[in-house]
């Protein structure tokens, strides 16, 4: 989950994925944990290489049925049970209500996954972004790492050079960094 | 995966991330070009003639158009059908590609999915506004009325309309969503104090982080997935309007497929219209190369034959079967008759010209391309205008026979619509990427000349 508490965090700026990826590897094979990776474009490599998953298309599964059922209920209610008005001879259980299920599966499992999507990822309207790099919505792809309250100069130091070693070409910190 | 480059180069010109941000961006940050002043003013007046036709057909009512007893839909549901075949292309090209898995579709899939709304808003107003009294509008939602009542949910009509407005939440949001990262890199990239803060606000407050990122892919997927089968049945659904009924030339079982394929047929053609213009008064060559046209022109040549082929079975069975009333409806009022026009305009500008494209000096010519593919959207209008118009006008009962010319009225919203739709694809070309920026740098490796 993401969380926003206030936070103290070493960057480095990478221009280029495939060193980003290779550096990446790096830090976790040096013991280092990585905070968060921001990216311009979605990268399966990242995604595996920090062992990212994700439960959403089950939870789609769950919102199609639930969207089945609700609508079904809704037309039976309606239908059968409100009132049960004859047309065209046609049963009041009836196989016509087919369609309007279906529609209605994908409509609620499309908005259910819409809300849980900007639920969980905490976007809205007019959320103000942390950015650490101007560039990371253009060419620039950023490792993040959390520098901890205890952490001497020397530390912060040895992570400085273990981001340019791996091939940034910028460190800084910056503050209230998302966690990943 | 994606190992093998069966689509060749992707991106052109040897671009760099950068390169696509700036020349995506071009647009939105620099004045617009002096062409699209005159023609949002050309789109603002039809928009408006759109507007006074509504006001006549609401204030005097649809006596106002050229409808009669016999011929109970006329230009209202021909366009209706049209706009919403068009709106399936963004469906059609963004979410069945990306499902599919085709890299080329992220040059194009931004335009579609907005054409796509824009026709859907269009097609929408037909039907609002064909039902006479359109502040009774409501009626037609289920609700707990005062009369005890709820609307038929067995009715093909009522089916329309959850499968519309299913439809339009669908793609707007699917569009919308698809925007949301490129919204983010202009709050980044303009030096604009109001745009930082437009875009700001529409990106969300979108950074990019991975698990966003993995999260966003599954979403659209996930969009992707129920929105593919929502196109198919949305025309169906639009079809069984008209097959469900006893009409003559409409009570037929090879309705669905055959308006599903028919809307693809239109929305593609659309697209090709659209990207050329693009292409040419943006300079997106790099972007939408000859092999995306050249695919897209391919996959009209087999949709056209599939259209041909559904022709002729219509033709086929209307003798076969014995129905003298189906023969009728055929052989005497559409391959003779008074709409011999829309027949024939039909299969040329369906079914045989769209087969120039198997030649690939015509596939090249990009003027050739631009054309046909204005043929292929003036064909299934004509296809629209023979099927209601031909069947409604002589149906069983000759006393009944009557014939339909539409009015100033019903031309008029027309007009206004083909505006409105020309208004909104302006505005989406001057206030908002025409590439997804952040889908083509994601394919730009794999598929450039590096």
């Amino acid at each position: 989950m993401n969380s926003y508490v206030e936070n103290h965090n070493i960057f480095g700026v990478f221009n280029d994925e495939e060193i980003l990826i290779s550096a990446i590897k790096n830090i976790k094979e040096s013991g280092v944990k990585i905070k968060n990776v921001f990216t311009p474009f979605p990268i399966n490599e990242v995604f595996h290489e920090l062992g990212l998953t994700t439960r959403f298309p089950y939870f789609a599964f769950v919102y199609g049925a639930l969207g089945t059922i609700l609508t079904f209920a809704g037309l039976y209610y309606t239908s059968v049970m409100d009132f049960p008005i004859v047309v065209d001879g046609k049963p009041h259980l009836s196989m016509a209500f087919i369609v309007i299920m279906f529609v209605m599966t994908i409509n609620i499992g499309i908005v259910l996954s819409l809300v849980s999507f900007f639920t969980v990822q905490k976007l809205f309207p007019g959320k103000q972004a942390v950015i650490i790099h101007n560039d990371i919505t253009d060419d620039k792809f950023v490792i993040v790492i959390e520098k901890d309250h205890n952490m001497s100069k020397p530390d912060v130091d040895k992570i400085n050079n273990l981001l340019v070693c791996n091939g940034a070409i910028e460190v800084g910190e910056k503050n209230d960094v998302e966690n990943i | 995966m994606y190992k093998a480059k069966v689509r060749g180069v992707l991106v052109e010109d040897h671009k760099t991330y950068k390169d696509i941000t700036r020349d995506i961006l071009a647009p939105i940050e620099q004045n617009a070009p002096t062409w699209w002043y005159p023609a949002i003013g050309v789109s603002i007046v039809m928009l408006l003639y759109g507007v006074w036709a509504g006001y006549v057909t609401i204030t005097q009512g649809i006596g106002t158009w050229g409808l009669n007893n016999s011929m109970g839909w006329g230009w209202d549901i021909i366009n209706f059908v049209w706009w919403i075949g068009i709106g399936h292309a963004g469906t059609a090209f963004s979410i069945f590609l990306l499902i599919l898995r085709q890299k080329w579709r992220t040059s194009i899939n931004r335009a579609a999915e907005a054409m796509t709304v824009a026709a859907v808003l269009c097609a929408g107003i037909f039907p609002m506004i064909h039902m006479g009294r359109i502040w009774m509008a409501f009626y037609i939602m289920p609700y707990p009325t005062s009369r005890l009542l709820w609307v038929n949910f067995n009715s093909p009509l009522f089916w329309d309309v959850v499968a519309i407005s299913t439809y339009l939440m669908a793609s707007a949001t699917f569009w919308y969503v698809g925007m949301i990262p490129d919204f983010g890199t202009i709050r980044d990239k303009t030096t604009s104090k109001i745009k930082k803060a437009v875009y700001g606000f529409l990106s969300f407050g979108w950074v990019g982080s991975a698990r966003g990122w993995l999260r966003y892919e599954a979403l659209a997927m996930i969009l992707g997935g129920l929105t593919a089968p929502l196109v198919i049945s949305v025309h169906s659904i639009v079809s069984m309007d008209f097959s469900t009924s006893v009409m003559p030339g409409w009570h037929t079982t090879i309705f669905p497929p055959y308006f599903v394929i028919g809307a693809i047929f239109s929305g593609f053609g659309m697209v090709l219209t659209l990207m050329i213009i693009i292409r040419k008064f943006y300079k997106y060559q790099a972007y939408v190369t000859d092999g995306h046209l050249n695919a897209i022109a391919k996959i009209l040549t087999f949709i056209s034959l599939i259209m041909g082929t559904a022709y002729a079975t219509e033709i086929f069975i209307a003798w076969y079967s014995g129905s003298e009333y189906e023969y009728f409806t055929f052989f005497n009022n559409r391959i003779t008759g008074d709409h011999m026009i829309g027949f024939y305009g039909m299969i040329t500008c369906n079914a045989i010209i769209p087969q120039l494209f198997w030649f690939k000096k015509i596939r090249k010519n990009i003027t050739m391309v631009f054309i046909i593919s204005l043929f292929i959207n003036l064909g299934m209008w004509f296809e629209r205008f023979v099927i209601i118009v031909t069947s409604l006008s002589k149906d069983f009962l000759p006393v009944n026979w009557t014939d339909y010319t539409p009015t100033v009225v019903e031309i008029g919203i027309y007009v206004g619509t083909l505006g409105l739709f020309t208004f909104a694809v302006l505005l989406f070309f001057k206030y908002i990427p025409m590439i997804a920026i952040s889908e083509v740098k994601g394919i730009l490796k794999p598929t450039s000349h590096e």
